[in-house]
């Protein structure tokens, strides 16, 4: 079950504090990195909300943040909706979309599953490839930032962008873990461990995994309207399936199931994307190998590592030995 | 409370139960009997909805659940427990029992707040784990634990979600004589006003516990009566030691 341990909060404790002080001292180029991490790491969060503590490891991820982008966009260009409630609208509709897509996906398991959300990812990346409401190929541009003249803040600036795009991303972690710790939460963990057995229980299998894929997918959307705010322009490539294996790729790498090692995965992954490109074009080859490390070493990714290595340092006796000790 | 009127499930060309029919009264202790193969699993999974029969119906307190799929046949108090141990194996002891009792009282969906912290999951917690004598384990984690601890915890998980019929497929099923005991005492210790259905092989346990007994063979009811009539049926001797096939 998911718990706050002090590593995780000492863990919490140092990114956050670490972002917020490189948000007022970077410049320009860093500020971009930073927002750039910060939009992966919500929509990170939002998958291992499902696939590291709900086993269902989705492929559509990417999709679903995309269609955040675009509703977002649509909703402020298009409908004329100041920025704000258009968030609000994009991520009520990403839910929505996300709740029967998980009800549809909830009937199977594993590589189906996958699969199933593979395909659901597709139709949505060829229904805004194709569509002339959402510029086809083209994509849209003019996404509004949020205004916040009245409170003194510019969000034009880089720096209070990365700021506000820092204050997402704790929003983004706060309501997964409040979900994680709820009775939907707990179930959630229960059917990752033994589906069959809490079928018998009691428990409304494809409800539940419907309800945490909606609650997933309004994180994600969040994710998209912080990518449509961020370059204020966006194309169907942000639907696309490989956003999603990108994200997957980066749970893994952070530590699937902790939701606190996604975050070191994104900022780890984003920074090795930069430094990296900067040498070499084959930025993903590299990647690729550590990511083949960090699977080939069975470590439950960098952070899964530590918490492991910190847990066997500070176990203490269980059972009738710890009760006798105590 | 619980019964079963012509119950019969094929599985191809083999019938695994013909026309089962059973009735258990509320608080009965029934023991069902038979050897491999006789289709007593089969019948379990067909009360709880995990097999669909043929023909027949199944009715619960009254009420026929013969349609119903899993997960509301035990929250109308349908519990089970299965013969191969099938719990959260990554989670703790008190996760296991908290997460069964949260799901029965309806916390398994709920947003807004913990279910394991609430004071009535808490609490059946706390009871249960008394009940299993799995009070000194809550803390551990169910696959750090001896295997004769997690076939306790099996039956705890099912009578963590507060039954009104508990069906337990050989909960002593792989377990020491010492531990078989125990399970002779809880199952004595358990509510009167609880129906419990149980297969089980350990004719000691099963002549001990049991108000009632029914035979099965080759998927047929072929006695159903009192343990002192069982304890000398011929019958019953002949299917234990294979007689039967021969006659």
């Amino acid at each position: 079950m998911f718990t706050h341990t002090p590593l995780r909060l000492t863990t919490l404790a140092i990114i956050a504090a670490g972002s917020l002080a490189y948000a007022f001292a970077a410049g320009f180029y860093g500020l971009e990195i930073l927002a750039e991490i910060a939009i992966l790491a919500i929509l990170v969060i939002a998958l291992d909300l499902v696939a590291g503590f709900g086993g269902m490891v989705s492929l559509c991820h990417g999709a679903l943040l995309g269609v955040g982008a675009y509703a977002f966009t649509v909703a402020a260009n298009e409908a004329g909706l100041t920025a704000l409630p258009a968030m609000i609208l994009a991520v009520a509709l990403t839910s929505a979309l996300a709740f029967p897509i998980g009800a549809v996906c909830a009937r199977s398991t594993g590589i189906y599953f996958i699969m199933a959300t593979l395909a659901f990812g597709q139709m949505a990346y060829s229904f805004v490839f194709q569509s002339p409401l959402f510029g086809g190929d083209d994509g849209l541009s003019g996404a509004p930032r949020p205004d916040l003249s009245v409170v003194g803040i510019d969000l034009t600036d880089s720096r209070a962008f990365a700021v506000y795009a820092i204050l997402l991303v704790a929003l983004a972690y706060l309501v997964a873990a409040a979900t994680l710790r709820s009775g939907l939460g707990r179930s959630l963990v229960g059917l990752h461990h033994n589906e069959k057995r809490l079928r018998a229980l009691g428990l409304t299998v494809w409800r539940a995994k419907a309800t945490a894929f909606a609650i997933s997918g309004a994180l994600a959307g969040l994710a998209g309207c912080l990518a449509a705010q961020h370059t204020q322009f966006i194309s169907p490539g942000l639907l696309s399936w490989t956003v999603s294996g990108e994200a997957l790729v980066v749970v893994i790498l952070g530590g699937l199931g902790t939701l606190v090692g996604p975050l070191l995965g994104a900022i780890l992954f984003v920074v090795l994307k930069h430094e990296i490109s900067a040498i070499t074009p084959y930025w993903h080859a590299i990647v690729g190998l550590i990511l083949i490390a960090v699977v080939m070493s069975r470590a439950p990714g960098v952070f899964g590592f530590i918490e492991a290595r910190w847990t066997a340092r500070t176990r203490k006796p269980q059972g009738k030995e710890a009760t006798a000790d105590a | 409370m619980l019964e079963t009127r012509n119950l019969t499930k094929s599985f191809g060309p083999i019938q695994v139960t013909r026309g089962v029919s059973l009735k258990l009264e509320k608080g009965e202790r029934r023991v069902i009997l038979g050897p491999n193969g006789a289709g007593k699993t089969t019948l379990f999974n067909q009360l709880v909805g995990e097999i669909t029969p043929n023909s027949g119906t199944i009715h619960l307190d009254g009420a026929d659940v013969t349609g119903l799929r899993v997960a509301e046949r035990a929250r109308r108090g349908l519990s089970r427990s299965y013969q191969k141990n099938t719990l959260f194996d990554g989670l703790t002891i008190r996760e296991n029992l908290g997460l069964a009792a949260a799901v029965a009282l309806g916390k398994g969906q709920g947003l807004w707040s913990d279910p394991l912290q609430s004071v009535e999951v808490r609490e059946t917690v706390r009871e249960v784990a008394a009940q299993v004598d799995l009070a000194p384990y809550l803390d551990a984690r169910v696959d750090a634990v001896s295997y004769g601890i997690r076939r306790q915890l099996e039956v705890g998980i099912a009578l963590a979600t507060g039954p009104k019929v508990i069906l337990m497929d050989e909960p002593t099923s792989g377990v020491g004589p010492e531990m078989s005991k125990g399970f002779h005492r809880l199952l004595k210790a358990l509510p009167r006003d609880l129906t419990i259905l149980i297969i089980e092989h350990d004719m000691d346990l099963a002549f001990d516990v049991a108000d009632t007994i029914t035979v099965l063979n080759y998927g047929e009811v072929v006695f159903d009566g009192l343990p002192e009539a069982a304890r000398g049926s011929q019958l019953l001797k002949d299917i234990y030691l294979g007689a039967w096939e021969d006659a």
